[in-house]
């Protein structure tokens, strides 16, 4: 993968000003904007729009807090595969399972008043988990070394977030059922 | 075609949903989840005289999830612990004919059942050392003779 933030000449770190750096992919994209090519040579038309495409797909994934980490902790070296991610904590996981269960009864109940209580109580804990996650990722460590430890211990925090994420899309798709059922 | 008619069938009507009682000795439990896509799985097993008589599984993922999870209880049932543990990935896979993609739900399920085993052996071992504590202390004068 390209380095999103080198595409869209920001600084490397998670905590990030979102809204300068859309102004940055809106500048970016302007500019590269295929009318403004149209008289071009056919090699220099290909090569705007070539990157043009590298500039859209680096800022959906510095928009999105999980795409950014990942980013992230590529550019620190960790290679993130499946089977080399560290497991999650029983607890965690035993949690995560109950949650799931209350949700598939609040949804058989169609309970909105517990279904929005739910997706409260999970988005202060993705918003914890995010907290977290930003301050080893952008902590800078002590030297090299340091930052590069930092970045490990963020990854059950990444982990984390993918988990309640995957809730939090579940919420979504039951509202969506539930305001379809509405007269 | 993408999915098979088998991998459709265990999807559309799973088998053995549901749980088992974790705080039962006889009772192992698993709990696993995939970090890449956030879905989680709980698998049981019930064994008696070193014979699996029920296995029961609860998967919040996808469809090839909750096929491999079912497929795994039923085969589960009826093997001996020794003989469970034997069940690779690579089995479930060939037999719902998992698409690449879909290959690490097989793997869950695979993780679940050693996880489902190793919590029924490491529950039957406490007990084996609290049954065998008397004797224990009874031994230890002896050896400080």
């Amino acid at each position: 993968m390209n380095d999103p933030f080198a595409t869209l000449g920001v600084e490397p770190r998670f905590g990030l000003d979102l809204r300068a750096v859309e102004q940055r992919h809106r500048e970016l994209s302007r500019t590269l904007h295929p009318d403004r090519y149209a008289g071009a040579p056919a090699a220099e038309r290909r090569l705007a729009l070539g990157r043009a495409i590298e500039v859209n797909e680096a800022w959906r994934v510095l928009r999105d807090p999980i795409r950014r980490a990942e980013a992230l902790v590529a550019l620190a070296g960790v290679t993130l595969r499946e089977e080399a991610a560290p497991k999650a904590d029983p607890a965690f996981l035993m949690e995560i399972m109950e949650l799931r269960e209350e949700l598939s009864e609040v949804a058989r109940k169609k309970d909105r008043g517990r279904l929005a209580a739910l997706a409260g109580q999970v988005r202060a804990r993705e918003e914890k988990a995010l907290g977290a996650l930003g301050a080893l990722l952008d902590s800078g460590g002590d030297d090299a070394k340091g930052a590069a430890k930092d970045v490990e211990k963020a990854l059950p925090h990444l982990a984390e977030l993918k988990y309640f994420r995957r809730f939090l899309d579940e919420v979504s798709a039951i509202e969506e059922d539930l305001t379809d059922a509405l007269p | 075609m993408a999915y098979s008619e088998k991998l459709i069938e265990h999807y559309e009507n799973p088998k053995n949903v549901g749980a088992l009682d974790k705080e039962d000795p006889e009772v192992g439990t698993g709990l696993v989840g995939a970090p890449a896509c956030g879905d989680v799985m709980r698998l049981q097993i019930k064994v008696k005289d070193g014979i699996i008589e029920d296995a029961k599984f609860k998967t919040f993922g996808c469809g090839s999830a909750i096929a491999s999870s079912s497929l795994a209880t039923e085969w589960l049932k009826g093997k001996t612990v020794d003989e469970a543990e034997t069940i690779k990935n690579s089995m479930i896979a060939e037999e719902l004919n998992l698409p690449p993609v879909k290959i690490h739900c097989s793997v869950l399920a695979e993780d679940a059942i050693k996880s489902a085993i190793a919590d029924f052996r490491s529950k039957q071992s406490a007990r084996r050392t609290l049954a065998s504590e008397p004797e224990a202390q009874g031994a230890t004068p002896r050896a400080a003779e």
